[in-house]
């Protein structure tokens, strides 16, 4: 069973949510029903025994870990051990991606990018010493939460479990149930109607090659991988909000986006805030302090090439994936320069003619990234 | 302390003179970006003697010079 990818899982999934609807009209709590509902739905989703069998390996691994943090760091902050929980956190999704480079070994797990990157944001809370304590059920339920594991959002801790601790009012929940089953809606809408008929009537309808061929795939793509991207997000949030859980939104009306900044904070939200918090601000915070670099802004264009080839691979070991993440690092950078160099940029962004401008060039740069990160123009 | 943080933003973000007012929205306005942000913290940092944790700040304790003038006398104590 697919998560979102038929009717049999939207019957369990119905079957599933009916009784936390229940539980939250009643003005009971509903997150220990959700735990049991994302085990069941993992069960389902994880369909032979050898995967169920990696699933409880991945997160007894992942577990421990955070456990053996949290008795380490009470001892005080340490480099070593931030550096450490780091590399044997994402180990599992390291060597799942390069099994799929390695013949006869194959270690796939559907999701491990995702409960990756949760385990990682506990370690990491824990190294900076912001989570002093852990409570297993909630650990459990964030790093598996099931309705986002295959396609985020990615959600963090400290915020996951804010809403656990939460009694959620009747009137509250039913506000929930109204905005949760509006984003399953229009999610299921923009995944199985606009993503399969821009694949099925435009992509594969396109010729081989030629201005028509390429122009078509270019656009084509651009909007498939939007819909079908940001329908999965909106479902998933969907059913987090019915379980209780305010899952934050993936997408914010990206091709409005005035400049590359301005699409990251549009486009994949979770993931780039993610980034930007565990990867970008903690490399420029090290680079300014220990004054790294003579001129200030390097650090903000090594550690915007760092974030986005970081996030390239994240998709996979592949060189598309990395020409597609130090692509957007040097656009970033690039956008940077403009910010700071030249004073009209900001301006021409306000107003409404270069405005529109803006944006669609923006879209075109993106569009140029997402053909990257197809594999089509790399092979 | 308001006026200080002023002129750290204005040096940080290049910003005109007269541009930044006590209310001035730094995010809405375009004027400060993630890296300004670090750049900022760090110089708070430096000139105040606080520690401020950039995964522990909300935007709004950063969103205005007041705000931000607010959030350093909360973490002097």
């Amino acid at each position: 069973m697919t998560p979102y990818g038929g009717l049999t899982f939207f019957v369990v999934l119905a079957a599933l949510l009916l009784p936390a609807v229940i539980l939250g009209l009643l003005g009971r709590r509903i997150h220990y029903y959700g735990l049991f509902a994302t085990l069941a739905l993992l069960w389902l989703s994880f369909d032979s025994w050898e995967s169920k069998a990696l699933l409880a390996g991945f997160w007894l691994w992942e577990t421990a870990l955070c456990y053996g943090l949290l008795r380490l760091r009470a001892k005080g902050p340490s480099r070593g051990l931030f550096w450490t929980a780091v590399v044997l956190v994402i180990a599992p999704m390291v060597v799942s991606k390069v099994s799929g480079l390695l013949p006869g070994f194959s270690f796939s797990l559907l999701g491990i990018s995702y409960m990756t990157f949760r385990a990682l944001d506990v370690a990491l809370d824990i190294c900076d010493g912001r989570v002093k304590t852990l409570s297993l059920w909630e650990t459990a339920y964030y790093i598996l939460f099931a309705p986002a594991i295959s396609s985020g959002p990615l959600d963090r801790y400290r915020r996951f479990t804010a809403d656990l601790h939460r009694a959620i009012p009747r009137e509250e929940y039913l506000t929930l149930v109204r905005d949760g089953v509006w984003r399953l809606m229009t999610g299921a809408l923009y995944y199985f109607v606009f993503g399969s008929l821009i694949w099925k009537l435009w992509i594969e309808a396109l010729p081989d090659g030629g201005f028509l061929g390429w122009a078509g795939y270019f656009y084509g793509y651009t909007f498939f991988m939007f819909f079908n991207f940001a329908g999965y997000s909106r479902m998933a949030v969907g059913t987090a909000y019915l379980l209780g859980i305010r899952l934050p939104d993936n997408f914010n009306r990206p091709f409005l986006a005035v400049d590359m900044k301005d699409f990251w904070a549009r486009w994949h939200i979770s993931l780039s805030t993610f980034l930007r918090d565990q990867v970008y601000t903690r490399f420029c915070m090290a680079a300014l302090r220990g004054k790294w670099f003579k001129g200030k802004r390097t650090s903000s264009y090594l550690g915007y090439l760092l974030t986005m080839g970081l996030m390239g691979l994240w998709h996979g070991l592949s060189l598309h994936y990395l020409v597609y993440g130090l692509y957007h690092g040097g656009v970033m950078g690039l956008n940077d320069l403009l910010d700071t160099r030249w004073k009209h940029f900001k301006k021409l962004k306000k107003q409404p003619w270069s405005r529109a401008v803006c944006v669609v060039v923006t879209f075109h740069l993106f569009a140029f990234g997402l053909l990257l990160f197809s594999g089509k123009l790399l092979g | 302390m308001e006026e200080q943080i002023i002129a750290m933003l204005g040096d940080i973000c290049g910003a005109d003179p007269g541009e930044i007012q006590p209310d001035t929205a730094l995010f809405d306005e375009g004027i400060l970006d993630s890296f300004g942000l670090v750049q900022l913290i760090v110089a708070l940092e430096e000139a105040f003697g606080v520690a401020l944790d950039p995964a522990e700040l909300e935007r709004a304790q950063m969103a205005t010079p007041d705000a931000i003038a607010a959030t350093v006398r909360a973490a002097q104590g």
